[in-house]
């Protein structure tokens, strides 16, 4: 696929989140009814569907071809369609989940709106993140569990911890250190993304006990219970989400790697004074010149030389 | 390319990871869409069945001085502190009416249609068990607010609890950790001082007003024909008397 198809894939994400949101608030009005002045809850009349995402998810990565890394010329392809596809679901609902969530009041976080109109908004807004979070969650499971080696490159190896002091010491200017030859993920990154993997995996749990008290007698100890984990966890991935956008997004120096979340491709240039390792790898899995197409099948629709630039 | 996948002999053959994703996955999905078919298409409406609460608190407002002591005795047996924005009855006093419309005592009806129950998505609040009392378990309370526009009275029986983020309502004292008390005490009618507030087991009829009644006919408040202490129909001691 080309750096426009993966685009796509991204923007198409972006703008179905919006259409949704746009969908609950213009549609979603209190109404009255036997019980008063009432609204939709979505989590109610819609709570299926917070079941439906993960299946969606699996079934999904059961029919996703994925791309490897490789090298096409000037360029290194990083992030396939899947990925770009898992990441800005679980990503926008994660950001969405959070904002609507800590504005409803979580823990010592005292609610921040009034009226129960836009608690009822919330909500629904919390409820239309969920299913993106759930879908993304679960397609990007269904697709490691399909290839564990991309789970395995998510974890911290043994070289995490002088690997992280000597990239970021050479980025405060402490001239002793070199730029390790860190792999398509840095181990600060990897180590980050255990702490993602615990809170999504709490919250996610946690949820699925708050939704089903909606329709089942859920013990109140159990509900409470999942009320705290749910907060804490809530804790636990905003620490991880500021850390990610900042230095994935809000930094100057990463703004290659975003453009990468969006185009599917890094520089080569870029590649080789980041992630020298990684690019060491890729070239270590064939014996072709540097500008050909580096290990693993590649889809018979993409040519692949270098020549299929958009 | 994905991992090759290979069964216990290692032959290569069977159910590939693939597969057996793909068909979990369809499975899973069907069965949401078809028991929403079923749900919505072959299963008869369910029906909300209330038991009637056996307890109903009974106040009169030609009594009350606004002393306010009934709502620091709620919150401060059910919280612990003495917050009147925590109390779970209200009394409300209007500095511009004159009596007896200067003062109003805003406690919980116990509903026999408890339109709070309706509304409540995760049954947090519901009739208990055992007294029928309506009343909200706060572990399962998700804040959604829907009970407390759903009283069909003002100011809501239904209160927020804008510290533990809950909704919360009277009880009648069912749960009061800050408090040991004997058995069929409310915090409220017991520190009355002027004992404007009463108790009964059975559901009082109706009237526009609420459960206000009558309860200075018999007292020594008909020594001093205090207005309307002979009973809201004129006839001595046509009101509720309960101590």
């Amino acid at each position: 696929m080309k750096a426009r198809g993966f685009v796509g894939i991204g923007l198409g994400v972006i703008a179905a989140f919006a259409a949704a949101a746009a969908l609950v608030a213009s549609r979603v009005q209190p109404f009255t009814g036997n019980a008063g002045i009432s609204y939709r809850l979505l989590f109610d009349s819609l709570g299926w569907l917070v079941a439906a995402a993960p299946f969606a998810g699996l079934l999904a990565a059961g029919f996703t071809r994925r791309q490897d890394p490789r090298i096409e010329g000037d360029r290194v392809l990083r992030h396939d369609g899947a990925a770009i596809m898992a990441h800005w679901t679980h990503g926008l609902g994660t950001a969405a989940l959070l904002i609507t969530g800590i504005a409803l009041g979580f823990l010592f976080v005292p609610r921040f709106i009034g009226g129960f109109g836009t608690a009822g908004f919330l909500y629904n807004l919390h409820f239309v993140a969920v299913v993106f979070f759930l879908f993304g969650t679960f397609y990007w499971t269904g697709n490691t569990l399909l290839a564990t080696k991309r789970f395995r490159e998510h974890l911290p190896s043994e070289n995490a911890v002088p690997y992280t002091i000597q990239h970021y010491g050479l980025l405060l200017g402490m001239k002793q250190f070199k730029m390790p030859p860190e792999d398509k993920y840095f181990e600060s990154e990897r180590m980050a993304f255990i702490l993602a993997v615990l809170a999504t995996g709490l919250i996610v749990l946690s949820g699925f006990v708050k939704v089903a008290a909606h329709y089942f007698d859920v013990p109140g100890f159990l509900v409470g219970t999942a009320n705290l984990t749910h907060d804490v966890a809530t804790l636990l991935m905003l620490g991880f989400f500021v850390a990610h956008v900042f230095f994935a997004a809000v930094l100057p120096m990463s703004w290659p790697m975003l453009r990468s979340m969006l185009t599917g491709y890094v520089t080569l240039e870029h590649a080789e004074h980041e992630h020298a390792g990684w690019v060491a790898r890729l070239r270590d899995e064939t014996d072709l010149p540097d500008n050909v197409v580096a290990f693993g099948d590649t889809p018979s629709a993409e040519p692949a030389a270098a020549e299929s630039v958009s | 390319m994905d991992e090759p996948v290979k069964n216990e002999s290692g032959t290569g053959s069977g159910v590939s990871r693939r597969e057996f994703l793909t068909g979990t996955g369809a499975l899973g999905f069907g069965a949401m869409i078809g028991g929403l078919f079923v749900k919505g298409l072959l299963l008869p409406d369910k029906v909300l069945a209330i038991p009637a609460s056996k307890g109903y608190l009974l106040v009169d407002t030609k009594k009350c001085g606004g002393c306010t002591s009934c709502m620091l005795a709620c919150s401060m047996t059910h919280h612990g502190e003495s917050n009147l924005s925590l109390s779970r009855i209200q009394v409300t006093q209007n500095p511009f009416g004159k009596f007896p419309d200067d003062i109003d005592i805003s406690q919980c009806r116990q509903c026999p249609y408890p339109s709070c129950v309706d509304a409540c998505p995760t049954r947090a609040l519901h009739a208990d068990r055992e007294t029928g009392v309506r009343t909200v378990d706060e572990r399962k309370c998700m804040g959604c607010e829907r009970c407390v526009n759903a009283c069909p009275f003002t100011p809501s029986r239904a209160l927020w609890n804008f510290e533990d983020k809950h909704a919360q309502k009277c009880d009648l004292c069912v749960d009061t950790p800050f408090w040991k008390k004997k058995e069929g005490e409310r915090a409220c009618q017991s520190v009355c001082p002027m004992r404007a507030i009463s108790y009964a087991t059975e559901i009082p009829k109706q009237t526009p007003e609420g459960y206000d009644v009558d309860l200075r006919t018999g007292t020594p408040w008909t020594k001093i024909k205090f207005d309307g202490a002979e009973g809201a129909t004129g006839v001595a001691g046509s009101g509720i008397q309960k101590k």
